[in-house]
């Protein structure tokens, strides 16, 4: 009987087909482009646009991964610029982020509910908006050109967001349990260290992979407008490198894009780890 | 030490009142319980000693030391609190020892304490778990361990076991019993079950809208209620009230009328109460089979059988007035049938029109009970 689903889980035939057809459906739409990129990526250049078109590779290989480090020979570097940027933009936002938090879900003092807004309202602004008056911004300290070009803008833009998802988090954490570190003689600081920080751990992460791919995403523009140099370029700015002046190198540009969000999913695949959900049990009684 | 006074403390809610001018003296090593029905400000009170509220204004005193603006490990006092607020990402050690890791105490020196806390609260092989893996019983006892290894002046305690099941409550409360005893620290201990201030205060606080209702012994507050708030929140089921009138004032007492039939309560009376309407509280308790001073005709609706005793609700002489009588044993009533009950009148309270208590002729050793001697003894 342990094998049976609880009641509230039990579906008819027909429900049960109809949910995997959504889900398939669903998961079509998303992966496909995935599928077609990976099979671009193992068709050789020439066959890439013969008619009728195949999805299936004819004589498809790995050639492309290695040939694409040859034809963009600073590639490596892309990656590694944009998993550098994404990296210090994580830890900036996470470490405005968390006492900025708990401050918010914490602390009653004027003018916190309107803060609160005018964070909501900067997320409204894409960062293209505001490009230019960044622009001339980034000029006037001089930061043109330079990862902080990429990297200060993408703190700005990713921190409301962060700061909404970890103050409600820190919110579901019992008030008592400061309480009870207060009535023990710890301070603010002591407190969030010692006691908030570990329980909100499950939101952190949340908040550094959330913050990690908003900071892969949006480099894109940041690095195109504010960045000339080759050297600076992040993955995404980088893979112009494959639109040669006669023809796009197809298969290898998407070899590339696939080998480039590699070290990203791993990063994401070891945060989810910390994703532990209970880690408040036993605190109190709920 | 651990001797508090309370001085005129006020607390506003904005323009609400929540205390009205709380004077109270708590004595080095007693055991006081408040109590009181929700919203009576005893939590707040609580809240306010410990120095997680602020006071608007009075006096908190410490050990004759102001303390009003003290931060709480200031005030030498330690706190459990309802929802034992325990870390739960540390083990029961370290949760013990957080106090002490505040305070950056010495390891060896850390260790012991611990260790001896642990001892005392029976938690010696749990020390090593995370608060997840323990019962609702074990989780308080490591809140109280967090309390009592700082050896504070003054235990201050907001129902801590009101999250538990009834057989645990009643284990937790003989145990915290014991502790006071071994530790001989002050505690304040906040409840809305009158079983807990009853069977563990030295002396109770009855609280109502923010003001003392009465302070006293247990059983000072049982025989001898100062008004009708007291003598209804004290004593389960509640005392019934039924209206009287007063026909004269003796020595003996007070002579009242009840549905003619008049009879002379035992209490001290005043000359300006004849003819006055007076309540007279009647505890289900008290009530017998048969005539006494105050007979009545009772007409059960619903019985309750607890083996030991059965408590009827009933209809008085006919009138639809829920009134509650508690028969020893298995009584031999029904619902619908009219049984004959009587009252002895040294059993009755009396009310003024005011609701304050005419003081009860009660003997001494009702009150306090170490006077009896034991027979033969």
């Amino acid at each position: 009987m342990s094998t049976q689903p609880a009641m509230i889980n039990r579906y008819r035939w027909y429900e049960l087909i109809s949910i995997y057809a959504g889900i398939f459906l669903f998961l079509t739409f998303i992966l496909a482009p995935f599928v077609e990129g990976f099979l671009v990526s193992l068709k050789p250049l020439g066959l890439l646009f013969s008619s009728p078109y195949r999805f299936w590779p004819e004589n498809g290989s790995f050639t492309a991964y290695r040939t694409m480090w040859v034809s963009v020979p600073g590639f490596a570097r892309y990656i590694f610029n944009s998993f550098f940027i994404s990296i210090i933009v994580t830890a900036m936002v996470l470490i405005l982020v968390i006492p900025a938090s708990y401050a918010f879900a914490r602390f009653k003092f004027r003018g916190s509910g309107l803060l609160l807004g005018a964070f909501l309202a900067v997320t409204m602004f894409s960062g293209a908006v505001l490009l230019i008056p960044l622009f001339r911004l980034m000029r006037t300290f001089g930061l043109l050109n330079t990862y902080f070009a990429m990297i200060v803008p993408s703190v700005a833009f990713l921190i409301p967001s962060a700061i909404w998802l970890l103050r409600t988090y820190m919110m579901r954490i019992p008030r008592e349990l400061d309480e009870a570190a207060f009535v023990d003689g710890a301070s603010h600081f002591y407190t969030l260290r010692r006691v908030i920080l570990p329980i909100a751990m499950p939101g952190i992460t949340v908040v550094a992979i959330t913050t990690f791919i908003g900071s892969y995403a949006q480099q894109f523009i940041f690095a195109l407008t504010f960045n000339s140099k080759t050297e600076y370029m992040p993955l995404p700015v980088g893979l112009f490198a494959y639109f040669g002046r006669q023809e796009v190198i197809w298969n290898e540009l998407m070899a590339a894009s696939f080998v480039g969000i590699t070290p990203a999913i791993i990063v994401i695949f070891f945060l989810q780890r910390y994703l532990v959900s209970g880690l408040t049990a036993g605190a109190v009684k709920q | 030490m651990g001797q508090l006074n309370l001085n005129k403390v006020q607390k506003f809610y904005g323009t609400f009142e929540v205390l009205k001018g709380i004077e109270l003296e708590v004595r080095n090593g007693e055991f006081v319980v408040f109590v009181g029905p929700s919203g009576c400000g005893k939590s707040t009170l609580l809240r306010m000693i410990a120095g997680l509220d602020e006071t608007s204004s009075g006096d908190i005193m410490i050990d004759g030391k102001r303390v009003n603006d003290l931060p709480p490990v200031k005030r030498g006092i330690a706190m459990v609190f309802q929802s034992y607020a325990l870390y739960p990402h540390m083990t029961v050690f370290e949760n013990i020892a957080f106090p002490l890791r505040v305070e950056k105490m010495q390891e060896d020196k850390l260790k012991a304490k611990v260790e001896n806390a642990a001892r005392i609260l029976h938690l010696d092989q749990r020390l090593q778990q995370k608060p997840g893996l323990l019962s609702g019983g074990q989780r308080q006892r490591v809140a109280i361990g967090r309390a009592i290894v700082r050896e504070p002046k003054i235990f201050l305690f907001d129902e801590p076991l009101s999250n538990l099941d009834a057989a645990l409550r009643a284990d937790m409360r003989i145990e915290l019993a014991k502790l006071h005893k071994q530790l001989k620290a002050t505690m304040i201990y906040v409840t809305h079950d009158q079983i807990e201030a009853m069977t563990m205060a030295d002396r109770i606080v009855v609280l109502n809208a923010g003001e003392i209702s009465q302070t006293g012994a247990p059983l000072e507050l049982y025989h001898k209620p100062a008004n009708m708030f007291v003598a209804g929140f004290i004593g389960n089921p509640r005392m019934n009230m039924l209206p009287v009138t007063c026909k004269a004032v003796t020595d003996a007492g007070v002579e009242i009328e009840f549905k003619g039939q008049s009879a002379t309560i035992p209490v001290a009376g005043r000359a300006d109460l004849v003819g006055q309407p007076l309540t007279l509280g009647i505890r289900p308790e008290h009530i017998q089979f048969g005539k006494s001073d105050l007979t009545m005709n009772l007409t059960p609706t619903v019985i309750e059988r607890l083996g030991a005793q059965t408590v009827a609700y009933a209809s008085l002489d006919g009138e639809s007035e829920n009134f509650c009588a508690m028969l020893p044993g298995s009584a031999p009533i029904r619902t619908d049938e009219t049984v004959s009950i009587g009252v002895g009148a040294a059993d009755c309270h009396l009310f003024d029109g005011s609701g304050i208590a005419l003081e009860r002729r009660v003997a001494l050793t009702d009150i306090d009970v170490g006077l009896l001697k034991i027979a033969g003894g």
